[in-house]
């Protein structure tokens, strides 16, 4: 079981504006179901069929079977042995298990935040009515189009090189500190600026939040003199709250799932120095380089555990700062 | 959607009809075109430049041509996606029909009955064993069974940038030892400014050498062939190397690859096989050649001759044209003057003789394999446990690692043994 995933933008789109519509505000009631005929249903479950045969065999069946590697140690020729929890103790003295970690870990907590607030701050400019903003909506929403593409990790490595724009641009201001590509404390930055430069996605959710706030609300706060500030911390904020929460849930995960770029920007060794090992990275290692299918298995499926957490943790807190209307203003 | 609203249900129906019927129309299309008299398709896959695989295709039209009742499909890859690659093709039961190897998978792969044997294929007809230079035909024979044909041999060798070490004034002879090339590199360093060498402590095949010239090896048959004592002083200092700048800045090998450090002017030696030379000479603004590799003793230098080979796949259905395929490839004098040196100095003495190299890298490399067979200092290769490709790789990127300050040398080879150890084990 290797979910990687490196293409996000396009089909992603409509699930997220669906979602948006569902948690955001002006929620509407649904009409009461009526009764259906059981050939009604039927037809029904016909047009699903391609996708639950899809769900059952190239999903379902791999994950079940992922599951039972994850006990074993197969090397994809031999059939596998069971070790039991051989592989999740073997991954827990593992350094570079817990570098990959590391890795990801830090891509996650500096990578979501920054590109959710570049996200927001370009929607909120992109929101206000002027000439040419569907050009500029495009313009901002393409790179997140290309940016999940090869050919973009590709440009990012040749800009991040020795010489080239980004350390000629340092040298510029006397900063002599070289390419980042070969420097094992920079590369990551490398990445987290390509996720950032992919706001595209998240910033269209947090338009369609924006245009959902009512604008008397900010009529009624600049009769009372409100600051811009004051405004966007007690109005706007609190409002898309629902917008924010489901941007925040969607690029978390993401964000753990990162793979193409890391693979690409370090020429496919991760490295320099493991800096770019995320953990994506090292499972597809281990499972393709090295043999090790059931180490990867174990791998994957505790990423999956440890995805599920997080999610079920930022659920928990939505009570806390996610402001959904119930039954009007 | 407005017009799937008008649609209904038996209109619907219909069009479903229509669908799969168009279906298995396409599927009796299919169904017609495995005839037997048709040609046969076999798939060829190797790892290279794209030069090699502008050369490989050139030799592949070629093939064709001489046998129309044969189709060679072709794929490449840089060499350590090849494998991943082929490693997944092979596990799901549907690798290419001829690969191009090495000696360090032979093992690996015959383990797993992944290699086609070869010899009786050899009985057959189907492919000559005759010709081959000083018995190379055997390179690749484990336990009775041939796994690859070799295609050109070639040896580790120490490429260097001619002018630097021209200005340097640094020397090297057959039988020179390490004192005199740690020498020449600090000179190197004083007088021109840059690094000797681009860092030879990850490349497994000269720390090979290494423990070959004091009667040791990186494997046995079984498993590793040396320790951590070895090892750590190498590797120790191999770091103080690093940081006197004797050899070459790790960050910034690390953002030109995949080209090489030499090339680019970084260092002024690499240790590597002979026919990357010929990539030197294209990648790079200096003049490039080939000097022996230093020695403990004066005498031993502990090369010997390594090979590119092609094997066929256990699984292939059409094990008559793969060993065709391979016989043309190892043997026709044409496919040597298309090739050249680029996997070495041809196999067979029918290949070796069609090509004359013209060309002041390819004749390096010629006079280069002549010098080292007339010294006598090859010795025999014993083909690497399974799992030697991961070993491989862990040193070199543990080496790198060290040189960029990441772990000290005690850690970075209590991490190197602990991964072989695994490596070793599960492959």
């Amino acid at each position: 079981m290797t979910h990687i995933q490196t293409s996000t933008s396009g089909p992603v789109l409509d699930k997220d504006l669906a979602a948006v519509e569902r948690s955001g505000p002006g929620r509407k009631t649904r009409p009461a179901p009526r009764p259906r005929g059981h050939r009604e249903n039927l037809t029904g479950y016909l047009f699903m069929s391609p996708w639950i045969a899809g769900f059952l065999f190239l999903i379902a069946g791999p994950m079940v079977f992922s599951l039972y590697l994850a006990f074993t140690d197969y090397n994809l020729f031999d059939s596998p042995k069971w070790v039991g929890l051989k592989n999740f103790t073997d991954m827990f003295a593992d350094p570079r298990w817990r570098q990959s970690v590391k890795v990801t870990g830090w891509y996650v907590v500096i990578g979501t935040p920054i590109k959710l607030a570049a996200a927001l701050a370009v929607a909120m400019l992109l929101a206000q009515k002027r000439w040419g903003q569907s050009f500029y909506r495009a313009a901002f929403y393409a790179p997140s189009l290309i940016g999940a593409s090869v050919s973009a990790a590709i440009v990012w490595r040749a800009l991040f090189s020795d010489d080239a724009v980004v350390d000629r641009g340092q040298q510029l201001f006397g900063i002599d500190a070289g390419g980042w590509i070969g420097d094992p404390n920079m590369i990551i930055y490398a990445l987290v600026g390509l996720t950032v430069w992919q706001f595209g996605a998240p910033m269209v959710i947090f338009l369609a939040g924006l245009k959902q706030v009512p604008r008397e609300l900010y009529e009624a706060a600049n009769v009372d003199g409100a600051s811009a500030w004051r405004k966007f911390w007690s109005i706007t904020l609190p409002m898309i709250s629902p917008v924010l929460f489901f941007n925040v849930l969607l690029e978390t995960i993401h964000s753990f799932q990162i793979f193409g770029s890391a693979y690409i920007v370090s020429n496919g060794s991760c490295g320099p120095a493991d800096a770019t090992l995320v953990y994506t990275c090292y499972l597809y290692d281990q499972g393709f380089a090295n043999s090790r299918m059931g180490f990867a298995s174990a791998m994957a499926w505790l990423l999956l555990v440890a995805v599920g957490l997080v999610t079920a943790v930022l659920f928990w807190s939505q009570k806390r700062w996610v402001h959904y209307e119930e039954g009007g203003r | 959607m407005s017009r799937n609203q008008g649609m209904d249900r038996r209109q619907m129906l219909k069009l479903a009809g229509f669908s799969a019927a168009g279906l298995g129309l396409t599927a009796a299309g299919c169904g017609s075109g495995g005839g037997s008299n048709g040609p046969v398709t076999i798939r060829h896959a190797w790892w290279g430049a794209d030069d090699r695989a502008k050369k490989v295709q050139e030799c592949v039209k070629l093939f064709e041509k001489k046998h129309p009742k044969i189709k060679v499909k072709t794929d490449f890859q840089q060499y350590p996606d090849f494998w991943k690659k082929f490693n997944t093709q092979a596990a799901g039961g549907n690798p290419p029909d001829v690969i191009q190897n090495a000696v360090t998978f032979l093992r690996k792969y015959e383990a797993k009955n992944v290699l086609l044997d070869l010899n009786p294929q050899a009985k057959k007809g189907n492919l000559q064993l005759e010709g081959f230079r000083a018995g190379l035909e055997k390179f690749a024979e484990i336990d009775g069974k041939l796994l690859g044909v070799p295609v050109g041999s070639n040896s580790m060798s120490l490429v260097i940038d001619e002018k630097v070490f021209e200005k340097a004034g640094v020397d090297h002879s057959l039988g020179w030892t390490w004192d005199d090339w740690y020498a020449g590199l600090r000179k190197i360093k004083s007088g021109q400014g840059i690094a000797g060498d681009s860092g030879p402590h990850g490349v497994m095949y000269l720390y090979d050498l290494v423990l070959r010239q004091n009667g040791k090896a990186f494997f046995t048959e079984e498993g590793m062939g040396f320790g951590e004592n070895e090892l750590l002083p190498y590797w120790t200092e191999a770091l103080a190397r690093v940081k006197a700048g004797i050899y070459a800045d790790q960050k910034k090998v690390e953002q030109i690859k995949p080209a090489s450090a030499l090339a680019k002017g970084l260092s002024a030696g690499e240790f590597t096989w002979d026919n990357f030379s010929v990539r030197y000479s294209a990648e790079g603004k200096s003049s490039y050649s080939l000097a022996p590799i230093p020695t403990t003793d004066g005498k031993k230098t502990g090369q010997y001759l390594g090979s590119l080979m092609l094997s066929g796949t256990a699984r292939t259905k059409h094990p008559a044209e793969v060993a065709t395929f391979i016989s043309f490839m190892t043997h026709d004098p044409a496919v040597a003057r298309i090739m050249g040196y680029d996997r070495g100095v041809p196999a067979t003495t029918a290949q070796f003789e069609a090509f004359q190299p013209t060309d002041a890298p390819s004749k390096a490399i010629g006079a280069y394999e002549t010098e080292i067979a007339k010294a006598g200092v090859l010795e025999p290769i014993t083909p690497h446990p399974a799992g030697a490709d991961v070993v491989e790789a862990a040193f070199l990127r543990i080496a790198g690692d060290m040189s960029l300050g990441k772990a000290s040398p005690e850690d970075s080879v209590k991490q190197f043994f602990s991964e072989a150890k695994t490596a070793l084990a599960s492959n």
